[in-house]
C-alpha cells in the first residue's frame, strides 16, 4: 500500500464500515453502492448511505490466526472471523483486537462464536517507517468486556445558554495496564496509538453530548505523539467521525481541522478558543471539538530521558463546546506563559529529554501555581469556594502538593487525580482529571482545572456545572472510574509494555 | 452438433522446487512435451492460449506472450490468462467457432522465488478486505469448515470422525502421489502426522491439510476434432467447459459451507456434455485444503450436502483406491492432488486436465485405474480464488454421452 490514492479510498470505506442500503427493500451492502440487486433501476440514486461504525454485530464463526501474513505478524496470534450486522443482512470480515493470545494457548473459538462485538478504530498492520499509517474499523471487541457498546442517539437541541461551556465529553483509555510500585499506568494495545485515541475519545463525546456530528463546525487535536511529523491527527478525526456536513460528491467534510502543540496543554489551551468561536459575533460555531491525546513516548531506562518511562500512559479526552444543553458554563480564564525548556524532543528525535529536578519548582509548579491563584484572584474566589480542583499529573506527587499549595483539600482534588491509574496522558492528563469530577460532580458545583505544558505554561478554568450534567450522564457508561477500575483490565509485563507502545 | 475441441498432446514438468530455472525454462519443457506427445512442429500451431497468476509479482514479467512468442519463434496470437482452465476454455471456444485448428494451451507458475511475501500476494489476490482484516489463505478454508460443521451439526464425536476423514484425504492424496513421477511430493504420510501438525501449530487445520506452493509448468495441445484426426488414433476430447463465478467476499455469500459456483458450473457442464453423474468415473477436485476435497464432492453433485464427511469416513475403514458415494465409484485425485502433485497456480488446471487424459487413454503407468465398466469420461473441477470462479471441463474418449 503506501500509495496514497489507494489508502485514501480504503480508508474512506473502512475507517466508518461504509455501506448502502435499498430503501425499498432493505438490502444492505458493505461498501457503498449505487444500485440494489434484488430492486434492480428503479434504486438507481436512491440508495442511502449507511455504516456500521456505531453499530454492534455478532462474531459468528472464527477461527485463530497463528501464522499472520507478513504485515500483521507483530500481533502474534490472534483471532479472526466473520461479523454479521443487521441480523445477517451484511457479513463483513475482521479481526478481534485488545487480545493477548499466547502461542502456547489453545483457544475454544465457541466460546466466542455468537458473542457480540463493537468495531474498534485502529491501525491497519505495519508498514515501513515512512509509510502512510494505514487504519481500519475491521478491528473488534467483545460488547460485553471492557469496552461497551454504546447507542449514538442525536438529541434535540433544547436551551441555549448566556455562556458558553462543556456540551459533552469522552474519555478513552487503553485495555492494558503495566502496575509497578504503586501505581498503573494505561498501555495501548500494539494497534493503537495517539491518532487511534483521539478518534476513540472524540467519539465517545459524541455519544455522550447527543450533538449530531454534522454540526461540529471546528476539531482541534492536541498531542505532542502524533506518529507523524507532518500530517495532522485532526484530519482523520474529522473524517472518520464525519464532522460537520459532509461534501459527498468530493469525499471532504465541512469542517476546520487542526492540530495544535504544547506539550501536555496543547488541548486545554484550546479550550478557550473553542468557547470564543461558538460566540463569534458573525457566524459564530455552532460546536466545536477539542481531544487531547497522547501515547506519551519515553527512552527505556536507563538512557538519557528514560526517567520518564517510570510514569507515561496512555489515553485521550475529548470535550465539545459549544452554547446549547451546556453541562457546564465558562466562568472564567487565565493563562501564563514563559521560556521555561524542562522537557523538549529534537526533530527526528523518538524520544523526549527532560530537565530532572528543574522540572519541579521552576516550571511546573511556578506555572500551576501562578495560573490557579490569578484565576481564583481575578474572580475574587477563595479555595473554599471551589468545589473540585484538577490539574495536570506527571506522577502522583506533584498534584496533591500543587493542590495543597493552593489551598485546596484532598475532597477537592482526588476526585480528578488519577495519574495513580492511568499514569501521565500528556495531553490527555488534566482532561481526564477534569471529564473525571465531571463524571460525579451535582449541579452547581464550581470546578477548577489547571493545565501544565512544558516549554511553559498554564492554563487556569473555571466551569460551574448545570442542572443538564445529570440529564447526561446515563449516555454514557464508560466513565473514568469504570475504565481505571475494569474487572476486564489486563496487565502486561516490561517488555510487552515497551513492544506495544512501539505499535505495528 | 458441432465438432468438439480434442486434446491431441499433453505435457508438464515436475511440481515443486525449481530454483535453477526461470518461467520460460518451465513452459518451454511442459511445450516441448506436448508438441512431442502429439507429434507436431511449433510451426502448426496456430495461435496460443496461456496462463499465470502471479509472474508480475512473482517474477516482475509483463507481456508473457512476448516471452513465448520468443520461445516459439512464430508470430500467432498468443493471449494470457490468469488460470489454466480459462486459457483452456478461451481456447475450446476459439477452436469450435472455427477460428483456429491447432492451439496450445500453456500455463505456469514460479512461486517459491517469492516464498516469504507470496502468502500477502495471495491473499490480496483473493479478497483484499479480508486480507486488511487480517486474513490468511489458510484462514478462509479453516472459516468454511466450521461454517460446514455449524451448518450440519457437526460435534463431538462426529467432529472427530470428520477431522480424521480430513486426515485420510491428505494421506489418499500423499499415497496416490508416489506413483507419480510429477508430484511435488512422491512421499507417504501417516495420520498421525497430519494430526500431530494440527496439533502443534494450535490450529483448526495444520501443515499436511494444505497444497503447498510450487514451481511447474503444463501444457496442452488442442486440435479441432477435424484435424485431430490427421495426428491421432486415440484423442481425448473436451465435451464441456463451463465457469461460474461468485462474490469475491466470501463473508457475503449466502452459503458458506461450500462452492456455489462449483454446484451451477457442474451442472451446466453436464448439461453441456450430454452426461450424467454417473458416466464420471475418474475426478480431479481442486483440493487446496483437505475440506474443498470433501466439499467438493457435495459441490459436485456426488453426495448430498453435509453428508460428505460421513460418506468418506467409512470410504476411510477399507479404503480401496476410490470412493464409493451411494451408486457410484468414482476415483478422486489419483495424481495426489492439488496437496501432493503440488499447485503452481497458473499450471495447476493443466496437471489436472494431464493426468485425466493419461487415465482416459490408459497411460497412467503404476496409476492407471481399472473401474468396472469402460473408463469414458472424466471430470476436472479448477478454482480460481476461494470460490470466486470454478470451472468444470468433462473429457471423453468419445465425442459425446450416450
Amino acid at each position: 500500500m503506501g500509495s496514497e490514492p489507494i489508502e485514501r479510498r480504503v480508508s474512506y470505506i473502512g475507517d466508518r464500515l461504509k455501506g448502502s442500503r435499498c430503501p425499498f427493500c432493505g438490502k444492505e451492502y458493505f461498501r457503498m453502492r449505487k444500485y440494489c440487486g434484488n430492486c434492480g433501476r428503479k434504486s438507481l440514486g436512491k440508495m442511502e448511505d449507511i455504516d456500521y461504525f456505531y453499530e454492534k454485530g455478532v462474531l459468528e464463526n472464527c477461527t485463530i490466526v497463528r501464522e499472520p501474513t507478513n504485515r500483521f505478524t507483530r500481533l502474534g496470534s490472534y483471532i479472526y472471523g466473520i461479523i454479521s450486522f443487521h441480523n445477517g443482512k451484511v457479513r463483513i470480515p475482521g479481526r478481534l483486537t485488545d487480545m493477548i493470545l499466547r502461542n502456547d494457548e489453545s483457544i475454544n473459538l465457541e466460546d466466542l462464536e455468537g458473542r457480540e462485538v463493537v468495531p474498534r478504530f485502529r491501525r491497519r498492520y505495519s508498514v515501513e517507517k515512512n509509510d502512510i499509517i494505514p487504519t481500519t474499523s475491521l478491528a473488534f471487541t467483545f460488547a460485553d468486556e471492557y469496552y461497551p457498546y454504546q447507542e449514538y442517539k442525536i438529541s434535540e437541541l433544547g436551551k441555549e445558554y448566556d455562556a458558553p461551556g462543556i456540551v459533552g465529553y469522552g474519555v478513552y483509555v487503553s485495555r492494558f495496564r503495566i502496575k509497578e510500585g504503586g501505581m498503573e499506568r494505561s498501555v495501548p494495545f500494539i494497534d493503537e496509538d495517539a491518532i487511534t485515541a483521539a478518534v476513540e475519545a472524540g467519539k465517545l463525546a459524541l455519544i455522550h453530548s447527543g450533538v449530531d456530528h454534522k454540526l461540529v463546525d471546528k476539531i482541534y487535536v492536541g498531542s505532542e505523539s502524533n506518529p507523524y511529523a507532518d500530517n495532522p491527527i485532526a484530519s482523520k478525526v474529522a473524517q472518520v467521525l464525519k464532522l460537520g456536513e459532509e461534501e459527498r460528491a468530493e469525499g471532504v467534510q465541512g469542517v476546520d481541522a487542526v492540530d495544535t502543540e504544547f506539550a501536555c496543554k496543547a488541548a486545554t489551551s484550546m479550550f478557550k478558543d473553542a468557547m470564543a468561536l461558538v460566540c463569534y459575533p458573525k457566524n459564530p460555531m455552532r460546536f466545536v471539538m477539542v481531544i487531547g491525546a497522547d501515547n506519551a513516548q519515553a527512552a527505556p531506562r536507563g538512557e538519557p530521558g528514560g526517567e520518564l518511562d517510570f510514569f507515561v500512559g496512555f489515553g485521550g479526552a475529548a470535550f465539545i463546546f459549544g452554547k446549547e444543553d451546556v453541562i457546564a458554563e465558562i466562568e472564567g480564564w487565565y493563562s501564563c506563559t514563559s521560556d521555561t525548556p524542562d522537557f523538549w524532543r529534537r526533530d527526528l528525535e523518538p524520544y523526549p529529554q527532560h530537565g530532572g529536578r528543574f522540572t519541579g519548582e521552576p516550571a511546573y509548579f511556578k506555572h500551576i501555581i501562578k495560573a490557579g491563584r490569578k484565576l481564583m484572584e481575578r474572580m475574587n474566589l477563595k479555595p473554599s469556594d471551589i468545589d473540585y480542583f484538577t490539574c495536570h499529573q506527571p506522577n502522583p506527587a506533584f498534584p496533591a502538593r500543587a493542590a495543597a499549595t493552593l489551598g485546596f483539600k484532598p475532597e477537592q482534588y482526588m476526585p480528578g487525580l488519577y495519574v495513580s491509574k492511568f499514569g501521565n496522558t500528556y495531553s490527555g492528563s488534566s482532561p481526564i482529571g477534569l471529564a473525571a469530577i465531571l463524571d460525579q460532580a451535582e449541579p452547581h458545583k464550581r470546578i477548577m482545572i489547571v493545565s501544565y505544558g512544558s516549554g511553559a505554561g498554564s492554563d487556569a478554568y473555571l466551569f460551574i456545572t448545570t442542572s443538564q450534567i445529570k440529564d447526561k450522564r446515563s449516555r454514557q457508561k464508560f466513565t473514568v472510574r469504570y475504565q481505571a477500575e475494569n474487572k476486564f483490565l489486563q496487565y502486561v509485563d516490561y517488555a510487552t509494555y515497551r513492544k506495544f507502545k512501539e505499535g505495528l | 452438433m458441432k465438432g468438439k475441441t480434442a486434446i491431441i498432446g499433453i505435457g508438464r514438468t515436475r511440481f515443486g522446487e525449481h530454483y535453477e530455472l526461470d518461467p520460460e525454462d518451465l513452459i518451454d519443457e511442459a511445450g516441448l512435451m506436448a508438441l512431442d506427445s502429439a507429434g507436431i512442429e511449433r510451426k502448426d500451431l496456430d495461435a496460443c492460449y496461456i496462463s499465470d497468476y502471479l509472474l508480475q509479482v512473482t517474477n516482475k514479467i509483463g507481456l508473457e506472450e512476448g516471452f513465448i512468442s520468443q520461445l516459439l519463434e512464430r508470430n500467432i496470437p498468443i493471449e494470457r490468462m490468469r488460470s489454466f482452465s480459462s486459457a483452456l476454455l478461451n481456447a475450446c471456444n476459439a477452436i469450435e467457432s472455427g477460428k483456429y485448428d491447432v492451439v496450445l494451451v500453456g500455463g505456469m507458475e514460479k512461486m517459491t522465488d517469492r516464498w516469504s511475501k507470496i502468502r500477502d500476494n495471495l491473499m490480496l489476490l483473493e479478497d483484499h478486505w479480508a486480507y486488511y482484516a487480517g486474513g490468511t489463505p489458510e484462514t478462509s478454508h479453516e472459516l468454511l469448515l466450521r461454517e460446514y460443521m455449524k451448518s450440519y451439526g457437526i460435534r463431538g464425536e462426529n467432529q472427530e470422525k470428520l477431522m480424521m476423514t480430513l486426515a485420510q484425504i491428505s494421506v489418499k492424496n500423499h499415497r496416490n502421489a508416489v506413483k507419480n513421477e510429477y508430484a511435488h511430493f512422491q512421499r507417504e504420510i501417516d495420520v498421525k502426522r497430519v494430526l500431530a501438525a494440527r496439533t502443534e501449530e494450535k490450529r483448526i487445520l495444520g501443515l499436511y491439510d494444505f497444497a503447498p506452493i510450487s514451481d511447474g509448468a503444463t501444457a496442452l495441445i488442442l486440435a479441432s476434432s477435424k484435424k485431430a484426426d490427421e495426428y491421432t488414433d486415440s484423442p481425448v476430447y473436451v465435451l464441456a467447459t463451463a465457469l461460474a463465478t461468485d462474490y469475491i467476499s466470501y463473508p457475503s455469500r449466502s452459503y458458506r459451507a461450500g462452492f456455489i459456483a462449483s454446484r451451477i458450473s457442474m451442472e451446466k457442464a453436464l448439461k453441456s456434455a450430454g452426461i450424467t453423474l454417473d458416466d464420471i468415473k475418474i475426478l480431479e477436485v481442486y483440493d487446496q485444503s483437505t475440506v474443498l476435497e470433501m466439499t467438493s464432492l457435495e459441490d459436485l453433485g456426488f453426495v448430498e450436502r453435509g453428508k460428505a464427511w460421513i460418506e468418506l469416513y467409512k470410504n476411510f475403514e477399507d479404503f480401496k483406491g476410490f470412493y464409493r458415494l451411494g451408486s457410484r465409484e468414482v476415483y478422486v485425485n489419483t495424481d495426489g492432488g492439488l496437496k501432493a502433485d503440488g499447485n503452481p497456480l497458473g499450471a495447476t488446471g493443466g496437471a489436472q486436465i494431464f493426468e485425466v487424459v493419461k487415465q482416459l487413454k490408459g497411460e497412467a503407468g503404476q496409476r492407471q485405474i481399472k473401474p468396472d465398466g469402460d473408463l469414458l469420461f472424466g471430470c476436472v473441477q479448477e478454482i480460481e480464488g476461494f470460490g470466486t470462479k470454478v470451472y468444470v471441463h468433462i473429457l471423453g474418449r468419445e465425442k459425446s454421452g450416450k
